[in-house]
């Protein structure tokens, strides 16, 4: 039987439903306990090394931190009693919370509540103690003058939290368990050097504490069981007592031993660092083996598994990332980047896909939460059962899975240096950062660079055109330039001058995580820190990258292009006269603007002058990166995605050439064309982003694509899709996601048409642009549409 | 001896990832002029084979450049008014000076001559998503048959690239411009749309006798057709007329599939941006 029909009937069970319920009622509190714990440890050992501070910190939370189970969960373990608790780590930085502890239960997005005696705790004991002493501290003291002159330009990231976007080497983890890699700790400490001698004491004293912790659910699931009487619950809690003895000692044998390893593994890891998004990357070939063992033993059915597998799709909730006020607007939803990846190739290039695969989607189907964040992968041998079930799962509205495609992704990380069979197991990472699995420091998010705020400071002399301020090279004016080469000239300049900038803040950055943030918890599963004997931060993992985010290539394509086109080639718009009017925001000329949106050609038509217009310069800005080495002696490389950033990147930005209004957002993505200029339809979309050379981009891209639900509403239409799907592994384009829009969209667009010109609509026996429908039919789509929304 | 790929016609509009004319994701390719005038037909801009101007007052901004540029005075700026623009279309000799000027492109022409070859350039961008999906190109309008040639070059063109072809007809045409293009499509699209000849005569503007002659003609040859009825209220989508017609395809072949095509709700704008009065 195929295995989609297998799955098809299976409902979430009651227990799934209610647990699922439970976390969305359940109210977010600010958790300060682990932070006074990591103070004591702190203040009890201030003249030890820091990585035996920071060990010691974990292994005395690893032991203290009150625990909890819920009777009903399967998978147990969480970072706080409470489920969505705000934990603050202050060795990284606190001074947002300082500002913002009073209006965290009120701020309009993400609110968390917070009690009276924390707020008495972080001011009386945590506030005062590490003032000046954070990595934030350390990274202003240094070098904060020079970040905030460019700040407008690149953003430098990493500053007040440790570094995520890791895969770690689960695989290991599984197969020796905290036990197993303790002995190896201790093993290579017997026999360490001098300068290895911390690292791997603190390894151990961290491995160590881990198995206490897992003990420590051993013990109160006990308990819990001790004094319950409803038959099944009890039997549960026995069963997890069991488990859990089990793991804290021995590697897991069976399915759910497994599943409940990896949770104890992300949590341990959210509590060594509050990073975002380390992720679990393939789980559906490294859990595969139990699956298939119990299954062939007859210890478990698929029924089963699948509940085993929604619980833990409802964990990857219970922890949330509390970010600031600042940042929480643009990453709203807590956004964690638990990715998990599916399907995609084997080492020797066979197609992945197994029953687990099919499992996973299924639980997404389920569960439809915004964690785990599940990315499948497709090959030109993907089997079209899984293209299918794909298709169907996006159908749903959720945006996931995401597509990545590995014709495209293995070729670009091999270019970056990494091993063929390395690139072959490669998962993305948060949310669509590439990385290979457990032996990579990937630094991804190391700084954005804002390509369109360098153009428009190339047009204006260096001068910020919201503020005057000079922040650029004098390199002229637009009317100084008399050919467009010129103009190109005095880019490369600007952009020279600031990724020389970057770079040296980026080093700063990373010279200040070594010192505060050595992580010996996570160096036991990143290849190759034991064998080494140096820790993660410190350049142990076998790769070492860093990202850079090239934004926007669709903004400066489109305003390269007017200025070629109808500036210095057709010299319809008069250059002087064009300037003023960036500089007024085309205040009263609103025909000048349309102009530029209309008789010049937009990136995402496929029009292939522009989109090369617009790979031109991401490639001069991949060139420029390679330049330099990071600290840990690995390359810098490029990422084109800006996940939402390009709304407050954009707010950095004056008026641009393609008649985009001072201070709106960027184009969306990475590689999405800006919105509502793709006039087209898909195709052409995907067949301009393909110019976009992607092979350079190792760090990862992102496109963002948008269709309506009754797309996938007949079988017909969603084959049709599918092919679309299938059509996409045939191009030299890493990512590609859907949006599968809901009602909410829909009445925004009928309010913003301009932004939303390029959404299609099926109407009736058709399909149409949205936007160019009579309001009144609008309104009726808009009804008509309600049962296809998500959740 | 003019080449295929030179030979020239009027379209009014190319559809990439077209979805619901066809198998698979297709490009739409509508060519220009009808004989027939169907009162709900949803694309009017498609009907006369003269190109001439029409706007969309929903992206005008009313900035007037359009009515200085107008060296025929036909243009004049309504302040106040919803339809921003005004078109006298009887001193407007389609100059086409507002639609080069207007920045928001609202004023465009409603068709543009161009050649096999140019069809050709736009519809081979998408061979790599017709191979996934097993689409390729529909003709369609307009009434495609009403440039035989031009609508056979470029299915002789589509099969020398392997280019999976359809064509959406009302099939009211001479037997000659089936002649034409048949050898080259791999699917008939056929539009029936009412069954009695008088009725189809007050709708379409002209009686059904060559449309039954020729699709008996086609089915004979044992071309692959699809029939599709427009459901038009109390026009098409009554019982006794879409019996009629699924006895009249039974009776021809057997193996003939019906498609009931729901009706366009968009047409109403297209008729307000042409400027004609929409009947329905």
């Amino acid at each position: 039987m195929r295995m989609t029909e297998k799955f098809q009937k299976l409902n979430p069970t009651l227990r799934i439903q209610v647990l699922r319920q439970k976390t969305l009622s359940s109210e977010r509190y600010l958790s300060l306990e682990q932070a006074k714990i990591i103070t004591r440890v702190y203040q009890e050992n201030e003249d030890i090394p820091v990585i035996l501070k920071r060990a010691k910190a974990l292994a005395q939370s690893l032991m203290e931190m009150p625990i909890a189970i819920d009777p009903q969960e399967l998978i147990v373990g969480n970072r706080t009693p409470d489920i969505r608790a705000g934990v603050v780590f202050p060795e990284a930085g606190i001074s947002w919370l300082g500002n913002e502890l009073g209006s965290l239960p009120d701020r309009p997005q993400d609110p968390f509540n917070v009690r009276q005696e924390d707020i008495i705790c972080f001011r009386e004991i945590i506030e005062p103690f590490w003032q000046g002493k954070t990595l934030e501290d350390d990274i202003y003291r240094s070098f904060g003058e020079q970040i905030s002159e460019i700040e407008k330009v690149v953003k430098i990231n990493q500053k007040d939290h440790a570094q995520g976007h890791i895969s770690p080497k689960t695989e290991d983890w599984l197969r020796y368990g905290p036990s197993g890699l303790l002995k190896i700790a201790e093993d290579k400490l017997s026999i360490a050097t001098d300068d290895q001698k911390n690292f791997y004491e603190s390894v151990s004293v961290t491995l160590r504490a881990a198995c206490k912790f897992i003990k420590r659910y051993s013990v109160l699931a006990s308990e819990l069981a001790e004094d319950q009487a409803e038959v099944s619950i009890k039997h549960n809690l026995k069963e997890i007592s069991g488990i859990c003895e089990k793991l804290s000692e021995n590697p897991p044998s069976t399915f759910r031993e497994a599943l409940q390893s990896v949770w104890f593994l992300f949590v341990i890891l959210h509590m060594e660092s509050n990073a975002s998004s380390f992720s679990p990357g393939r789980m559906d070939q490294y859990l595969y083996p139990f699956y298939i063992s119990d299954l062939n033993s007859g210890k478990i059915d698929y029924t089963e598994a699948l509940e085993l597998i929604d619980s833990l799709f409802i964990k990857f909730n219970h922890i949330v990332y509390m970010r600031n006020l600042h940042s929480a607007k643009y990453f709203a939803g807590f956004p964690i980047g638990f990715n998990i990846t599916i399907g995609g190739q084997k080492k020797n290039w066979d197609d992945a896909t197994n029953e687990l695969s099919y499992l996973i989607l299924k639980a997404q189907d389920h569960i439809r939460f915004p964690q785990p964040n599940l990315t499948a992968r497709l090959h030109k041998g993907s089997p079209d059962e899984f293209l299918n079930e794909c298709s169907r799962v996006i159908g749903l509205g959720t945006g996931m899975p995401q597509i990545a495609n590995d014709e495209s992704i293995m070729p670009a990380l091999e270019s970056a240096g990494i091993s063929n069979d390395d690139s072959s197991d490669y998962a993305l990472v948060g949310c669509v950062e590439l990385s290979t699995q457990g032996n990579f420091l990937g630094w991804s998010d190391a700084a954005m660079f804002n390509l369109v705020k360098v153009l428009e400071l190339t047009l204006n002399d260096g001068k910020c055109m919201l503020t005057s301020k000079q922040i650029g090279l004098n390199t002229g004016y637009l009317h100084d330039y008399s050919e467009f080469r010129d103009l190109e000239t005095a880019y490369q300049k600007q952009i020279d001058f600031f990724v020389h900038k970057m770079i040296e803040a980026c080093e700063v950055v990373e010279k200040c995580h070594q010192v505060h943030l050595p992580s010996p918890f996570l160096s036991s599963v990143i290849d190759d820190c034991i064998m080494r004997g140096t820790d993660v931060t410190a350049g142990g993992a076998k790769y070492n990258l860093s990202g850079i985010q090239a934004i926007q290539v669709a903004n400066v394509a489109d305003s390269l292009a007017v200025l070629r086109k109808l500036v210095f080639k057709e010299k319809s718009i008069e250059k002087e006269h064009f300037l003023n009017e960036l500089l007024n925001n085309f205040q009263d000329n609103e025909p000048l603007r349309q102009k530029c949106i209309n008789h010049s050609p937009k990136y995402g038509n496929d029009i292939a002058w522009v989109d090369e217009t617009g790979n031109e310069w991401i490639e001069y800005f991949a060139g420029r990166l390679k330049m330099y080495r990071n600290l840990r002696g690995g390359a810098y490389h490029m990422g084109l995605y800006t996940v939402s950033a390009h709304v407050p990147m954009g707010l950095n930005v004056g008026a641009t050439p393609d008649g985009r209004l001072a201070q709106t957002p960027l184009a969306d993505g990475g590689l999405s064309p800006m919105y509502g200029r793709d006039r087209n339809g898909p195709t052409a979309v995907l067949n301009s982003v393909k110019r976009i050379n992607s092979r350079i981009a190792s760090n990862g891209t992102l496109l963002n694509m948008k269709f309506l639900p009754s797309l996938f509403d007949s079988e017909t239409d969603r084959e049709k899709f599918t092919s679309l799907l299938k059509s996409f592994t045939a191009l030299p384009v890493h990512h590609v996601q859907f949006n599968v829009i809901t009602n909410e969209e829909l009445i925004k667009a009928k309010a913003d048409p301009e932004s939303y010109r390029d959404l299609t609509i099926r109407v009736a026996g058709y399909t149409a642009y949205f936007t160019e429908l009579a309001g009144d039919l609008q309104d009726e789509i808009i009804k008509r549409t309600t049962h296809g929304t998500g959740y | 001896m003019e080449q295929v790929i030179e030979k020239k016609g009027i379209i009014f509009k190319i559809k990439r990832f077209s979805i619901h004319d066809g198998p698979g994701i297709r490009t739409s390719v509508f060519l220009k002029g009808c004989p027939l005038n169907c009162i709900w037909c949803h694309s009017p801009e498609g009907i006369s084979q003269n190109i001439s101007i029409w706007y969309n007052s929903n992206l005008c901004i009313g900035c007037g450049q359009c009515v200085k540029a107008c060296p025929n005075v036909a243009l004049e700026l309504i302040s106040g008014a919803n339809n921003q623009i005004n078109i006298d279309r009887e001193l407007c000799n389609i100059s086409g000076d507002c639609v080069r000027i207007c920045p928001t492109n609202s004023i465009q022409f409603t068709g543009s001559v161009t050649d096999v070859s140019g069809i050709m350039s736009e519809v081979e961008k998408d061979i790599l998503y017709f191979q996934k999906s097993g689409g390729g190109v529909t003709l369609t309008g307009g009434e495609p048959l009403s440039q035989p040639e031009f609508s056979a070059g470029i299915l002789k063109e589509c099969r020398k690239r392997n280019i999976h072809t359809a064509i959406e007809t009302s099939l009211f045409c001479g037997k000659n411009a089936i002649d034409l293009v048949s050898d080259n499509v791999d699917l008939f699209l056929i539009d029936l749309k009412i069954s009695d000849s008088a009725a189809h005569r007050v709708y379409t503007g002209k009686g059904n006798e060559i449309i039954r002659g020729n699709f008996h003609y086609l089915a004979r040859q044992g071309k692959n057709i699809i029939v599709r009825i427009p459901l038009i209220k109390n026009i098409t989508d009554t019982e006794n007329n879409i019996n009629a017609i699924t006895q009249f395809v039974a009776e021809t072949r057997k193996d003939i599939m019906i498609e009931k095509i729901s009706y366009n709700p968009l047409a109403e704008n297209n008729y307000r941006k042409l400027g004609i009065p929409f009947l329905l």
